[in-house]
């Protein structure tokens, strides 16, 4: 089977291109967080807008393989993620207008978009596209929550980060750039409540399609067993705050252990088991 | 044409000399009118503040020298007992702008970025303008050091953070929370240090700042003037803690007055929600371990002073930014200095080819037509420009090494047989 940049030179030159444009903006994001670079300051912006439209533009070529569906394959999965994040943190950044957090979240988009880029190098064929509402609704929203979850747990990271520095006098570089801590939590519990939503509307959506399939979705797949764990855990931690006033120390640790749990549990499946849901006998 | 400026500053001389040399603002006056009156000075300005006190002086003769200024002002504040030439320093010619933009940058403040030099040294302009002895260098000296100060405050970041405890004390609490203007705030003593901190709270939008003191007067007094009108009696504060998110003590006790167990309690009932205790006082008003409970910030004055530490650590980290700045405005004002030079021969110059036209124009006066005259009128102007151009363009121009500003101006003045130009300022 032939490979699919093989075939598409301009494919190719935009895998290639993309991966290199997330690697910039995320040098130019680090360059003013931790050096201040003044040069950095100034374009690091155009260059996040760049990255945004150059992915949209290869994810329109890459999906046109197939009438414009997304396949479900890794590469798809990883390159889907790299760009909701990029999103999502574009519009933190212009409505906040606070851009301190950018290298964080920029470099784990450009860790997925670069592994991505390798995977679809050594991909062969097309992977299996998903036609449906239903279907594209489940696999769009679950997207949008894994980068809810992942943006949850950059930022209780930060947060941690941030109040250890406080509490040990250590008032230099984390201290002076990053946003106060009440931002900071702000900044999570709204990624929570987004992630809760698209987690919803991912079981949601899941739900309708498996009974228009006729049950054809084991319930006990892992992916499947995960994604409710992970939308409990949201849920009860959206009220239990307002309600018993938890620690948000406490939420932060359980927002970073959900992310790097997932995050785990999405590569390797998506290594070693490259199917979309398991099929019920 | 020179600029001499001499004076003591915190580098030069202790405290003790420089209260002997300042002087107040009639002082001030009635030493640089002396100045100029007496014929020593073309222009003069003093500035003189709490940390220097330097005269600025545009010389009107060759006797008057920084040595000479030294002993006038000694004499002018009858303190040759206590103050010597040596705790003074001099400058001459671009090392007095230098000096001046130093100044007015904040870079020669005893405390790095500080930010009331500038309104200073506005101050000190403005009395030697009313008194009409700044004349057109020290008027251009002082603009120029006003716009280097905004552009080293615009540029670098030399005045950026806190630099003294009670303002650090703020900027720790703005790093905890994101908009004061929510949060309460209880000041326990409305001492100097106390109202201070309230009023750099205040300045943030802090309005919710509730005062208590052993003495209820004052801080019914402090409330009054902050506009918050909230006291607490002192007895009973403490049954409000959980109440508050910001807690600021400067009181002056020998016992911890807020307690772990006490704040413990407090926390619980707030249920967790972060609180910073700013203490200020010493002997410190905090039981330490109160830093043990959970989600609170303890902070005392040590802990403060690493914030300054820190800040004027990035501050020094800004100098080559602020001198590349003031290097690069030392060559736009030595070169308009230049042009101050050649001044005379270019008005000499114009002066003679407007003579040499004006004489040529006369003689055709009767022998053609109005509308003639107006005609050559026109060209030999544009003709008398047009040969202008090039030698008043090359006076102006900034000196290279193989060149000298003399050797210009005598070769213009050669070439086109200018008269010998007046010595005068």
């Amino acid at each position: 089977m032939n490979n699919i940049l093989l075939t598409n030179s301009p494919l190719l030159l935009l895998t290639q291109a993309l991966s290199l444009l997330y690697l910039l903006t995320t040098g130019l994001y680090g360059a003013h967080f931790f050096g201040d670079i003044q040069f950095a300051k100034k374009y690091k912006q155009p260059s996040l807008v760049m990255t945004l439209l150059t992915h949209l533009v290869y994810l329109g070529l890459l999906t046109s393989i197939d009438g414009f569906r997304i396949g479900y394959s890794t590469f798809n999965i990883m390159t889907m993620v790299a760009l909701t994040l990029t999103t999502t943190y574009f519009f933190i950044e212009f409505t906040t207008k606070n851009d301190k957090t950018g290298f964080f979240v920029l470099a784990f988009a450009s860790g997925a978009q670069l592994l991505s880029s390798i995977l679809t190098a050594q991909a062969t064929g097309t992977s299996a596209a998903f036609s449906g509402i239903g279907i594209g609704v489940h696999l769009i929203s679950s997207i949008f929550s894994f980068s809810a979850i992942a943006i949850a747990g950059l930022y209780s990271f930060l947060y941690l980060l941030l109040f250890r520095q406080i509490q040990r006098n250590r008032f230099e570089l984390l201290f002076q750039r990053l946003p106060n801590l009440e931002v900071l939590e702000r900044l999570t519990m709204h990624a929570v409540a987004f992630g809760f939503i698209f987690l919803s509307i991912t079981l949601f959506a899941g739900v309708i399609e498996l009974k228009a399939n006729g049950g054809a979705i084991e319930l006990m797949d892992i992916k499947v067993i995960t994604l409710v764990i992970i939308w409990l855990f949201y849920g009860v931690s959206i009220f239990i705050r307002p309600l018993i006033g938890w620690d948000i120390k406490n939420m932060a640790y359980l927002f970073i252990i959900l992310f790097v749990f997932i995050t785990m549990l999405v590569t390797l499946m998506a290594i070693f088991s490259p199917t979309f849901h398991t099929a019920a006998p | 044409m020179n600029i001499i400026s001499v004076g003591v500053n915190h580098k030069t001389a202790p405290i003790e000399i420089r209260e002997r040399i300042s002087l107040s603002e009639v002082q001030n006056k009635e030493f640089v009118t002396g100045l100029v009156s007496a014929g020593i000075a073309h222009e003069a300005m003093v500035l003189s503040t709490c940390n220097r006190t330097e005269i600025y002086v545009v010389p009107a003769m060759h006797e008057v020298t920084g040595e000479y200024l030294k002993d006038y002002i000694i004499s002018f504040r009858e303190a040759g007992k206590d103050v010597r030439p040596e705790h003074f320093f001099s400058r001459f010619y671009c090392g007095t702008a230098r000096h001046l933009f130093e100044v007015s940058s904040a870079i020669d403040s005893l405390i790095l970025g500080e930010g009331q030099i500038l309104g200073q040294v506005k101050e000190a302009y403005r009395i030697a303008a009313e008194v009409q002895t700044a004349g057109i260098l020290l008027t251009r000296l002082c603009h120029t050091a006003f716009s280097v100060a905004k552009k080293v405050k615009t540029r670098t970041k030399i005045m950026e953070g806190a630099v003294s405890v009670s303002y650090a004390a703020v900027e720790l609490a703005q790093k905890i929370f994101s908009n004061l203007s929510m949060k309460k705030v209880l000041l326990v003593g409305a001492g100097e240090t106390g109202e201070l901190a309230a009023k750099h709270m205040f300045a943030k939008n802090a309005r919710n700042i509730v005062i208590t003191n052993r003495t209820r007067s004052k801080s019914e007094a402090l409330a009054e003037e902050l506009g918050t009108n909230q006291v607490l009696p002192y007895e009973s504060y403490k049954e409000h803690l959980h109440e508050f998110d910001i807690i600021i003590t400067a009181v002056s006790t020998k016992e911890y007055i807020i307690s772990e167990a006490e704040m413990h309690a407090a926390m619980l009932k707030r249920r967790l929600k972060p609180v910073i205790i700013l203490d200020l006082g010493l002997p410190r008003n905090v039981d330490p371990e109160v830093s043990k409970v959970q989600n609170m910030f303890l902070k005392d004055i040590d802990a403060l002073k690493h914030i300054i530490d820190k800040n004027l650590e990035r501050r020094s980290g800004e100098l080559p930014k602020v001198h590349a700045i003031i290097d690069e405005e030392l060559v736009a004002f030595g070169q308009w200095i230049n042009t101050l030079k050649v001044r005379p021969t270019i008005v000499d110059l114009q002066s003679k080819f407007i003579e040499i036209k004006e004489k040529e124009i006369e003689r055709y006066r009767h022998k053609v037509s109005e509308e003639e005259l107006r005609r050559m009128e026109h060209l030999t102007d544009r003709i008398m420009k047009k040969i202008l151009h090039h030698p008043i363009k090359m006076l102006k121009a900034p000196i290279s090494t193989s060149d000298s500003m003399p050797s210009r101006v005598d070769l213009v003045r050669n070439v086109f047989d200018l008269e010998e130009p007046n010595q005068s300022h």
